[in-house]
Protein backbone atom coordinates (compact mmCIF):
# COMPACT_ATOMS: atom_id res chain seq x y z
CA UNK A 1 0.00 0.00 0.00
CA UNK A 2 1.24 3.04 -0.87
CA UNK A 3 2.50 5.88 2.13
CA UNK A 4 1.17 9.52 2.04
CA UNK A 5 4.09 10.91 0.97
CA UNK A 6 3.80 8.59 -2.36
CA UNK A 7 0.12 9.79 -3.17
CA UNK A 8 1.55 13.18 -3.10
CA UNK A 9 4.06 13.18 -5.43
CA UNK A 10 1.70 11.38 -8.04
CA UNK A 11 -1.75 12.01 -9.61
CA UNK A 12 -4.49 10.70 -7.15
CA UNK A 13 -5.98 7.48 -9.02
CA UNK A 14 -9.68 7.11 -8.12
CA UNK A 15 -11.14 3.63 -9.16
CA UNK A 16 -15.53 4.40 -9.73
CA UNK A 17 -17.35 1.47 -9.67
CA UNK A 18 -19.37 0.72 -12.72
CA UNK A 19 -22.70 0.03 -11.08
CA UNK A 20 -24.51 0.34 -14.27
CA UNK A 21 -27.16 2.58 -12.52
CA UNK A 22 -27.42 5.24 -14.11
CA UNK A 23 -25.06 8.33 -15.38
CA UNK A 24 -22.10 9.05 -13.54
CA UNK A 25 -21.15 12.09 -15.57
CA UNK A 26 -20.83 14.57 -12.86
CA UNK A 27 -19.23 12.75 -10.76
CA UNK A 28 -16.19 11.86 -13.33
CA UNK A 29 -16.35 15.51 -14.21
CA UNK A 30 -15.91 16.00 -10.32
CA UNK A 31 -13.61 14.30 -9.54
CA UNK A 32 -11.30 15.70 -12.60
CA UNK A 33 -11.82 18.92 -12.12
CA UNK A 34 -10.41 18.30 -8.24
CA UNK A 35 -7.16 17.13 -10.34
CA UNK A 36 -7.65 12.97 -9.79
CA UNK A 37 -7.86 10.41 -12.54
CA UNK A 38 -10.50 7.94 -12.81
CA UNK A 39 -10.73 4.90 -14.22
CA UNK A 40 -13.95 2.83 -14.33
CA UNK A 41 -13.97 -0.21 -12.42
CA UNK A 42 -16.04 -2.83 -14.60
CA UNK A 43 -14.63 -6.31 -12.69
CA UNK A 44 -12.04 -7.39 -9.77
CA UNK A 45 -9.78 -7.51 -12.99
CA UNK A 46 -9.54 -4.07 -13.29
CA UNK A 47 -8.35 -3.61 -9.90
CA UNK A 48 -5.03 -5.54 -11.00
CA UNK A 49 -4.54 -3.89 -13.78
CA UNK A 50 -4.74 -0.71 -13.13
CA UNK A 51 -2.95 1.02 -9.18
CA UNK A 52 -6.02 2.47 -7.17
CA UNK A 53 -5.42 4.69 -4.93
CA UNK A 54 -8.83 5.14 -3.85
CA UNK A 55 -12.42 3.73 -4.67
CA UNK A 56 -15.59 5.15 -4.73
CA UNK A 57 -19.46 3.26 -4.93
CA UNK A 58 -21.08 5.91 -7.09
CA UNK A 59 -24.77 7.39 -5.61
CA UNK A 60 -27.02 6.83 -8.59
CA UNK A 61 -29.51 3.93 -8.46
CA UNK A 62 -31.95 1.26 -6.07
CA UNK A 63 -30.21 -0.65 -3.56
CA UNK A 64 -31.03 -3.88 -4.97
CA UNK A 65 -29.82 -3.06 -8.49
CA UNK A 66 -26.55 -2.06 -7.22
CA UNK A 67 -26.13 -4.88 -4.80
CA UNK A 68 -27.21 -7.55 -7.91
CA UNK A 69 -24.17 -5.99 -9.89
CA UNK A 70 -21.98 -5.60 -7.15
CA UNK A 71 -22.21 -9.71 -6.71
CA UNK A 72 -22.58 -10.45 -10.32
CA UNK A 73 -19.24 -9.02 -11.06
CA UNK A 74 -17.52 -10.05 -7.82
CA UNK A 75 -17.30 -6.56 -6.62
CA UNK A 76 -18.93 -6.97 -3.52
CA UNK A 77 -15.85 -8.84 -2.13
CA UNK A 78 -13.49 -6.26 -3.96
CA UNK A 79 -15.40 -3.36 -1.69
CA UNK A 80 -15.37 -5.54 1.62
CA UNK A 81 -12.07 -6.28 1.59
CA UNK A 82 -10.68 -2.84 0.51
CA UNK A 83 -12.81 -1.16 3.36
CA UNK A 84 -11.46 -3.79 6.20
CA UNK A 85 -7.86 -2.77 4.70
CA UNK A 86 -8.68 0.87 5.83
CA UNK A 87 -7.90 2.32 2.29
CA UNK A 88 -9.47 5.50 1.14
CA UNK A 89 -12.77 4.73 0.18
CA UNK A 90 -16.49 7.26 -1.01
CA UNK A 91 -19.30 6.00 -0.62
CA UNK A 92 -22.10 8.24 -2.05
CA UNK A 93 -25.82 8.14 -1.34
CA UNK A 94 -27.09 4.28 -2.29
CA UNK A 95 -22.95 3.64 -2.35
CA UNK A 96 -23.30 4.52 1.57
CA UNK A 97 -26.53 2.54 1.92
CA UNK A 98 -25.13 -0.97 0.72
CA UNK A 99 -22.59 -0.65 3.24
CA UNK A 100 -25.26 -1.78 5.66
CA UNK A 101 -27.47 -5.20 6.37
CA UNK A 102 -31.07 -4.45 3.59
CA UNK A 103 -32.65 -1.63 2.85
CA UNK A 104 -36.90 -1.23 2.55
CA UNK A 105 -35.99 0.18 -0.98
CA UNK A 106 -35.69 -3.62 -1.74
CA UNK A 107 -36.91 -5.98 1.09
CA UNK A 108 -34.76 -9.24 0.78
CA UNK A 109 -31.55 -8.08 -0.92
CA UNK A 110 -28.43 -8.56 1.44
CA UNK A 111 -26.32 -5.44 1.74
CA UNK A 112 -22.56 -5.55 2.24
CA UNK A 113 -22.87 -5.48 5.64
CA UNK A 114 -19.70 -3.50 6.35
CA UNK A 115 -21.48 -1.52 9.08
CA UNK A 116 -24.27 -2.11 11.50
CA UNK A 117 -28.13 -0.74 10.20
CA UNK A 118 -30.65 -1.07 7.87
CA UNK A 119 -31.62 1.52 5.68
CA UNK A 120 -35.35 2.73 5.81
CA UNK A 121 -38.11 4.79 3.96
CA UNK A 122 -37.54 8.52 5.19
CA UNK A 123 -40.48 10.44 6.49
CA UNK A 124 -39.73 13.79 4.43
CA UNK A 125 -42.30 16.46 4.55
CA UNK A 126 -41.91 16.54 0.89
CA UNK A 127 -41.05 13.02 -1.25
CA UNK A 128 -38.57 12.79 -3.08
CA UNK A 129 -36.49 14.88 -0.61
CA UNK A 130 -34.49 17.28 -3.44
CA UNK A 131 -32.32 20.12 -2.85
CA UNK A 132 -29.86 21.65 -0.14
CA UNK A 133 -29.79 21.10 3.38
CA UNK A 134 -27.11 22.27 6.80
CA UNK A 135 -25.40 18.77 8.26
CA UNK A 136 -25.34 18.94 11.98
CA UNK A 137 -23.19 17.05 14.52
CA UNK A 138 -20.69 16.99 11.78
CA UNK A 139 -16.96 16.30 13.08
CA UNK A 140 -14.37 18.05 11.53
CA UNK A 141 -13.88 19.08 7.72
CA UNK A 142 -18.22 18.35 7.78
CA UNK A 143 -19.03 20.78 10.18
CA UNK A 144 -21.77 23.63 9.15
CA UNK A 145 -21.50 22.37 5.86
CA UNK A 146 -24.40 22.60 3.53
CA UNK A 147 -24.63 20.04 1.09
CA UNK A 148 -27.06 18.40 -1.86
CA UNK A 149 -29.73 15.75 -1.00
CA UNK A 150 -31.46 13.90 -3.30
CA UNK A 151 -33.19 10.67 -1.69
CA UNK A 152 -36.65 8.70 -0.15
CA UNK A 153 -34.88 6.57 1.62
CA UNK A 154 -31.62 6.46 4.34
CA UNK A 155 -30.24 5.26 7.36
CA UNK A 156 -31.36 6.42 10.72
CA UNK A 157 -28.60 5.34 12.83
CA UNK A 158 -25.00 4.53 12.95
CA UNK A 159 -22.27 3.72 15.31
CA UNK A 160 -20.15 5.26 12.82
CA UNK A 161 -21.97 8.42 12.35
CA UNK A 162 -20.21 11.56 10.81
CA UNK A 163 -22.74 13.80 10.49
CA UNK A 164 -26.38 13.62 10.36
CA UNK A 165 -29.05 16.10 8.79
CA UNK A 166 -32.86 16.54 9.72
CA UNK A 167 -35.58 16.76 7.21
CA UNK A 168 -38.72 16.28 8.67
CA UNK A 169 -36.84 13.21 11.12
CA UNK A 170 -33.20 13.42 11.66
CA UNK A 171 -30.61 10.68 9.81
CA UNK A 172 -27.50 9.83 8.54
CA UNK A 173 -25.62 12.19 6.47
CA UNK A 174 -22.22 11.11 6.60
CA UNK A 175 -20.42 7.72 8.19
CA UNK A 176 -16.76 7.44 8.62
CA UNK A 177 -14.12 5.22 10.07
CA UNK A 178 -10.33 5.46 9.26
CA UNK A 179 -10.33 6.09 6.00
CA UNK A 180 -13.68 5.32 4.71
CA UNK A 181 -16.35 7.83 4.06
CA UNK A 182 -19.62 7.48 3.28
CA UNK A 183 -22.41 10.45 2.24
CA UNK A 184 -25.68 10.56 2.34
CA UNK A 185 -25.75 13.87 0.17
CA UNK A 186 -23.90 14.31 -3.13
CA UNK A 187 -20.97 15.99 -2.70
CA UNK A 188 -20.49 15.70 -6.61
CA UNK A 189 -23.47 17.98 -7.01
CA UNK A 190 -22.70 20.47 -3.95
CA UNK A 191 -20.27 22.89 -5.29
CA UNK A 192 -16.84 24.14 -4.54
CA UNK A 193 -17.95 22.53 -0.64
CA UNK A 194 -18.62 18.92 -2.26
CA UNK A 195 -15.57 19.02 -3.88
CA UNK A 196 -13.44 20.68 -0.92
CA UNK A 197 -14.95 17.85 1.19
CA UNK A 198 -14.23 14.87 -1.07
CA UNK A 199 -10.32 16.14 -1.47
CA UNK A 200 -10.43 15.69 2.19
CA UNK A 201 -11.76 12.72 2.82
CA UNK A 202 -9.98 10.59 -0.27
CA UNK A 203 -6.60 12.33 0.56
CA UNK A 204 -6.01 11.27 3.75
CA UNK B 1 -39.59 34.36 14.54
CA UNK B 2 -42.47 34.40 12.21
CA UNK B 3 -44.43 31.26 11.96
CA UNK B 4 -44.04 31.60 8.25
CA UNK B 5 -40.06 32.29 8.48
CA UNK B 6 -40.14 28.79 11.00
CA UNK B 7 -41.87 27.34 8.44
CA UNK B 8 -39.48 28.21 5.84
CA UNK B 9 -36.31 27.07 7.25
CA UNK B 10 -37.26 24.14 8.99
CA UNK B 11 -37.84 22.60 5.53
CA UNK B 12 -34.75 22.46 2.98
CA UNK B 13 -33.06 25.83 1.90
CA UNK B 14 -35.04 27.93 -0.38
CA UNK B 15 -33.39 27.29 -3.64
CA UNK B 16 -32.59 30.51 -5.82
CA UNK B 17 -32.24 29.15 -9.51
CA UNK B 18 -31.24 30.97 -12.68
CA UNK B 19 -33.10 30.21 -15.67
CA UNK B 20 -31.02 30.11 -19.25
CA UNK B 21 -33.68 30.32 -22.07
CA UNK B 22 -31.79 29.02 -24.98
CA UNK B 23 -32.51 29.54 -28.46
CA UNK B 24 -30.09 28.16 -31.25
CA UNK B 25 -27.28 27.64 -28.38
CA UNK B 26 -27.74 31.21 -27.40
CA UNK B 27 -29.64 32.69 -23.93
CA UNK B 28 -32.55 34.30 -24.86
CA UNK B 29 -34.90 36.71 -22.60
CA UNK B 30 -38.85 37.42 -23.77
CA UNK B 31 -41.46 39.49 -23.05
CA UNK B 32 -44.42 36.88 -22.20
CA UNK B 33 -42.62 34.47 -24.73
CA UNK B 34 -41.93 37.07 -27.30
CA UNK B 35 -39.32 39.49 -28.83
CA UNK B 36 -36.01 37.38 -28.16
CA UNK B 37 -32.84 39.45 -27.35
CA UNK B 38 -29.72 37.56 -27.01
CA UNK B 39 -28.33 37.32 -23.66
CA UNK B 40 -24.99 35.14 -23.46
CA UNK B 41 -23.20 31.67 -24.50
CA UNK B 42 -25.18 29.14 -21.97
CA UNK B 43 -21.48 28.38 -20.77
CA UNK B 44 -20.40 31.03 -19.84
CA UNK B 45 -23.59 32.43 -18.34
CA UNK B 46 -24.04 29.12 -16.18
CA UNK B 47 -20.91 29.28 -14.66
CA UNK B 48 -20.74 33.08 -13.67
CA UNK B 49 -24.34 32.03 -11.66
CA UNK B 50 -22.74 29.28 -9.99
CA UNK B 51 -20.07 31.60 -9.18
CA UNK B 52 -22.66 34.01 -7.63
CA UNK B 53 -23.89 31.10 -5.53
CA UNK B 54 -27.05 29.92 -7.40
CA UNK B 55 -28.08 26.80 -6.17
CA UNK B 56 -29.54 25.34 -9.45
CA UNK B 57 -29.38 26.38 -13.05
CA UNK B 58 -32.70 25.58 -15.65
CA UNK B 59 -31.54 25.63 -19.11
CA UNK B 60 -34.58 25.82 -21.54
CA UNK B 61 -34.43 25.33 -25.16
CA UNK B 62 -37.44 27.13 -26.14
CA UNK B 63 -36.98 27.12 -29.79
CA UNK B 64 -36.01 23.25 -29.14
CA UNK B 65 -36.28 20.93 -32.63
CA UNK B 66 -35.07 17.78 -33.83
CA UNK B 67 -32.99 19.78 -36.44
CA UNK B 68 -31.13 20.79 -33.33
CA UNK B 69 -31.38 17.99 -31.17
CA UNK B 70 -27.46 17.32 -31.51
CA UNK B 71 -26.51 21.14 -30.73
CA UNK B 72 -28.30 21.14 -27.82
CA UNK B 73 -27.02 17.98 -26.81
CA UNK B 74 -23.45 19.03 -27.01
CA UNK B 75 -24.33 22.37 -24.81
CA UNK B 76 -25.36 20.42 -22.19
CA UNK B 77 -22.22 18.51 -22.06
CA UNK B 78 -20.54 21.32 -22.17
CA UNK B 79 -22.19 22.93 -19.24
CA UNK B 80 -22.60 19.94 -17.28
CA UNK B 81 -18.92 18.96 -17.83
CA UNK B 82 -17.80 22.59 -16.18
CA UNK B 83 -20.67 22.59 -13.27
CA UNK B 84 -20.14 21.32 -9.59
CA UNK B 85 -24.22 22.75 -8.80
CA UNK B 86 -27.77 20.71 -9.89
CA UNK B 87 -28.55 21.57 -13.46
CA UNK B 88 -32.24 21.06 -15.11
CA UNK B 89 -32.96 20.79 -18.81
CA UNK B 90 -36.56 20.90 -20.77
CA UNK B 91 -37.22 21.82 -23.99
CA UNK B 92 -38.54 20.18 -26.83
CA UNK B 93 -38.50 16.42 -24.82
CA UNK B 94 -41.34 14.22 -25.79
CA UNK B 95 -39.93 10.78 -25.31
CA UNK B 96 -38.31 8.23 -22.96
CA UNK B 97 -35.47 8.43 -24.90
CA UNK B 98 -35.50 12.06 -25.46
CA UNK B 99 -34.71 12.22 -21.78
CA UNK B 100 -32.52 9.42 -21.80
CA UNK B 101 -30.24 11.33 -24.31
CA UNK B 102 -30.25 14.59 -21.91
CA UNK B 103 -29.60 12.73 -18.87
CA UNK B 104 -26.99 10.63 -20.39
CA UNK B 105 -25.21 14.53 -21.82
CA UNK B 106 -25.05 15.35 -18.08
CA UNK B 107 -28.41 16.92 -16.77
CA UNK B 108 -29.29 16.00 -13.45
CA UNK B 109 -33.37 16.77 -14.31
CA UNK B 110 -35.53 17.24 -17.02
CA UNK B 111 -38.24 19.49 -17.32
CA UNK B 112 -41.32 17.99 -19.42
CA UNK B 113 -44.03 20.39 -19.64
CA UNK B 114 -46.31 20.04 -23.52
CA UNK B 115 -45.24 16.38 -23.93
CA UNK B 116 -46.45 15.36 -20.08
CA UNK B 117 -50.30 17.02 -21.01
CA UNK B 118 -49.94 15.26 -24.55
CA UNK B 119 -49.01 11.96 -22.40
CA UNK B 120 -49.23 11.69 -19.08
CA UNK B 121 -48.20 8.63 -18.67
CA UNK B 122 -45.06 9.76 -19.74
CA UNK B 123 -44.50 11.12 -16.07
CA UNK B 124 -44.70 7.26 -14.41
CA UNK B 125 -42.17 6.05 -17.03
CA UNK B 126 -39.44 8.54 -16.48
CA UNK B 127 -40.45 8.35 -12.89
CA UNK B 128 -40.02 5.00 -12.64
CA UNK B 129 -36.62 4.80 -15.03
CA UNK B 130 -34.91 6.85 -13.47
CA UNK B 131 -36.60 7.93 -10.30
CA UNK B 132 -38.89 10.50 -9.14
CA UNK B 133 -35.81 13.18 -8.17
CA UNK B 134 -35.17 13.64 -11.96
CA UNK B 135 -38.68 14.82 -12.89
CA UNK B 136 -39.54 18.41 -12.86
CA UNK B 137 -43.06 18.87 -14.69
CA UNK B 138 -43.03 22.22 -15.98
CA UNK B 139 -46.62 23.66 -15.98
CA UNK B 140 -47.25 27.00 -17.85
CA UNK B 141 -50.48 28.38 -16.18
CA UNK B 142 -52.34 31.72 -17.49
CA UNK B 143 -55.10 33.86 -14.99
CA UNK B 144 -58.13 34.12 -17.52
CA UNK B 145 -60.93 36.33 -17.53
CA UNK B 146 -62.68 34.46 -14.59
CA UNK B 147 -59.23 34.29 -12.30
CA UNK B 148 -59.43 30.77 -13.29
CA UNK B 149 -55.67 29.13 -14.03
CA UNK B 150 -55.30 27.83 -17.49
CA UNK B 151 -52.60 25.35 -18.31
CA UNK B 152 -50.72 26.26 -21.88
CA UNK B 153 -48.60 24.33 -23.99
CA UNK B 154 -46.48 24.45 -26.85
CA UNK B 155 -43.92 27.72 -25.34
CA UNK B 156 -47.16 29.29 -24.06
CA UNK B 157 -48.96 28.86 -27.42
CA UNK B 158 -52.11 26.65 -27.39
CA UNK B 159 -54.52 26.47 -23.91
CA UNK B 160 -55.55 23.21 -23.13
CA UNK B 161 -58.67 22.34 -21.36
CA UNK B 162 -56.80 21.09 -18.64
CA UNK B 163 -57.92 22.51 -14.86
CA UNK B 164 -54.44 23.64 -13.21
CA UNK B 165 -55.12 22.23 -9.75
CA UNK B 166 -56.16 18.98 -11.12
CA UNK B 167 -53.29 18.88 -13.23
CA UNK B 168 -50.56 19.66 -9.85
CA UNK B 169 -52.33 17.25 -8.00
CA UNK B 170 -51.80 14.57 -11.61
CA UNK B 171 -48.48 15.14 -12.16
CA UNK B 172 -47.49 14.42 -7.66
CA UNK B 173 -49.64 11.51 -8.23
CA UNK B 174 -47.67 10.48 -11.37
CA UNK B 175 -44.28 10.60 -9.79
CA UNK B 176 -43.37 13.93 -10.58
CA UNK B 177 -40.41 15.32 -7.95
CA UNK B 178 -40.99 18.97 -8.27
CA UNK B 179 -43.22 21.25 -10.34
CA UNK B 180 -41.73 24.36 -11.90
CA UNK B 181 -44.91 26.52 -11.98
CA UNK B 182 -44.77 29.60 -14.43
CA UNK B 183 -47.17 32.04 -14.03
CA UNK B 184 -47.43 33.61 -17.87
CA UNK B 185 -49.39 36.28 -16.83
CA UNK B 186 -46.20 37.78 -14.52
CA UNK B 187 -43.70 36.23 -17.02
CA UNK B 188 -41.68 39.93 -18.04
CA UNK B 189 -44.07 42.09 -16.16
CA UNK B 190 -41.30 42.49 -12.87
CA UNK B 191 -44.44 42.78 -10.47
CA UNK B 192 -43.38 39.80 -8.52
CA UNK B 193 -44.33 35.92 -8.59
CA UNK B 194 -47.89 34.72 -8.13
CA UNK B 195 -47.85 34.13 -4.79
CA UNK B 196 -51.42 33.26 -4.07
CA UNK B 197 -51.30 30.65 -6.78
CA UNK B 198 -47.93 29.48 -5.10
CA UNK B 199 -49.12 29.57 -1.69
CA UNK B 200 -52.41 27.62 -2.50
CA UNK B 201 -50.24 24.90 -4.25
CA UNK B 202 -47.77 24.49 -1.28
CA UNK B 203 -50.61 24.03 0.59
CA UNK B 204 -52.75 21.73 -1.36
CA UNK B 205 -49.85 19.54 -2.79
CA UNK B 206 -47.18 17.10 -1.32
CA UNK B 207 -44.37 18.19 -4.04
CA UNK B 208 -41.80 21.00 -4.05
CA UNK B 209 -43.08 23.66 -6.54
CA UNK B 210 -40.58 26.45 -8.23
CA UNK B 211 -41.88 30.22 -8.78
CA UNK B 212 -41.18 31.23 -12.08
CA UNK B 213 -42.69 34.27 -13.84
CA UNK B 214 -42.68 38.15 -12.88
CA UNK B 215 -39.25 38.55 -10.69
CA UNK B 216 -37.35 41.25 -11.18
CA UNK B 217 -35.63 42.13 -8.03
CA UNK B 218 -34.47 40.66 -4.64
CA UNK B 219 -37.70 41.82 -2.57
CA UNK B 220 -39.82 38.98 -5.07
CA UNK B 221 -37.66 35.87 -3.68
CA UNK B 222 -38.16 36.60 -0.14
CA UNK B 223 -42.05 37.12 -0.40
CA UNK B 224 -41.98 34.46 -2.67
CA UNK B 225 -40.48 31.68 0.25
CA UNK B 226 -42.70 33.50 2.88
CA UNK B 227 -45.75 32.21 0.87
CA UNK B 228 -44.92 28.84 0.42
CA UNK B 229 -42.57 28.51 -2.63
CA UNK B 230 -39.62 25.76 -1.99
CA UNK B 231 -37.57 27.53 -4.69
CA UNK B 232 -37.60 30.42 -7.07
CA UNK B 233 -36.53 31.01 -10.81
CA UNK B 234 -35.76 34.20 -12.38
CA UNK B 235 -33.80 35.22 -15.83
CA UNK B 236 -33.61 38.13 -16.61
CA UNK B 237 -33.10 40.24 -13.70
CA UNK B 238 -30.01 38.06 -13.61
CA UNK B 239 -28.97 38.51 -17.30
CA UNK B 240 -29.59 42.31 -17.38
CA UNK B 241 -26.92 43.32 -14.97
CA UNK B 242 -29.94 44.36 -12.27
CA UNK B 243 -29.42 42.13 -9.61
CA UNK B 244 -27.25 39.26 -8.55
CA UNK B 245 -27.58 36.22 -6.82
CA UNK B 246 -25.64 37.42 -3.80
CA UNK B 247 -27.69 40.17 -4.08
CA UNK B 248 -30.74 37.99 -3.16
CA UNK B 249 -28.74 35.81 -0.97
CA UNK B 250 -27.93 39.02 1.14
CA UNK B 251 -31.85 40.20 1.49
CA UNK B 252 -32.76 36.80 2.12
CA UNK B 253 -30.22 36.67 4.68
CA UNK B 254 -31.55 39.99 6.49
CA UNK B 255 -34.82 38.38 6.68
CA UNK B 256 -33.59 35.74 8.30
CA UNK B 257 -34.27 33.08 5.48
CA UNK B 258 -31.47 30.18 5.84
CA UNK B 259 -29.30 30.69 2.40
CA UNK B 260 -26.06 28.63 1.14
Amino acid sequence: MSSVADLTKRNLTVGVINTKAGNLFSLYACLNRIGYSTVQINNPQDMVTNQIDALVVPGQGRFGQVMKQLVATGLDNIVVDWIKSDKPFLGICVGLQVLFNQSEEDAGVQGLGVFEGNVERLNSPKQPMVGWSKLSSAVGGLSEKIVYFVNSYGVKQSSVTAATVTYGEQFVAAINQGNVWAFQFHPEKSGDVGEEVIKQCLSN
Amino acid sequence: MSEQLERVNNGLIPRVIVCLDVANGRVVKGVNFKGLTDMGDPVELALRYQEQGADEIVFLDIKATLENRANALETVRRVAQNLSIPFTVGGGLNSYTDVEQFLNAGADKVALNSAAVKNPQLINQIAEGFGSQCVVVAIDVNKDETDDYAVYVSGGHVRTEVNAFDWFKEVEERGAGEILLTAMHRDGTGIGFDNELMSRVAKERNIQVIASGGASNEQHFVDTFLAGSDAALAAGMFHRGEYSVQDVKKALKQQQILTR
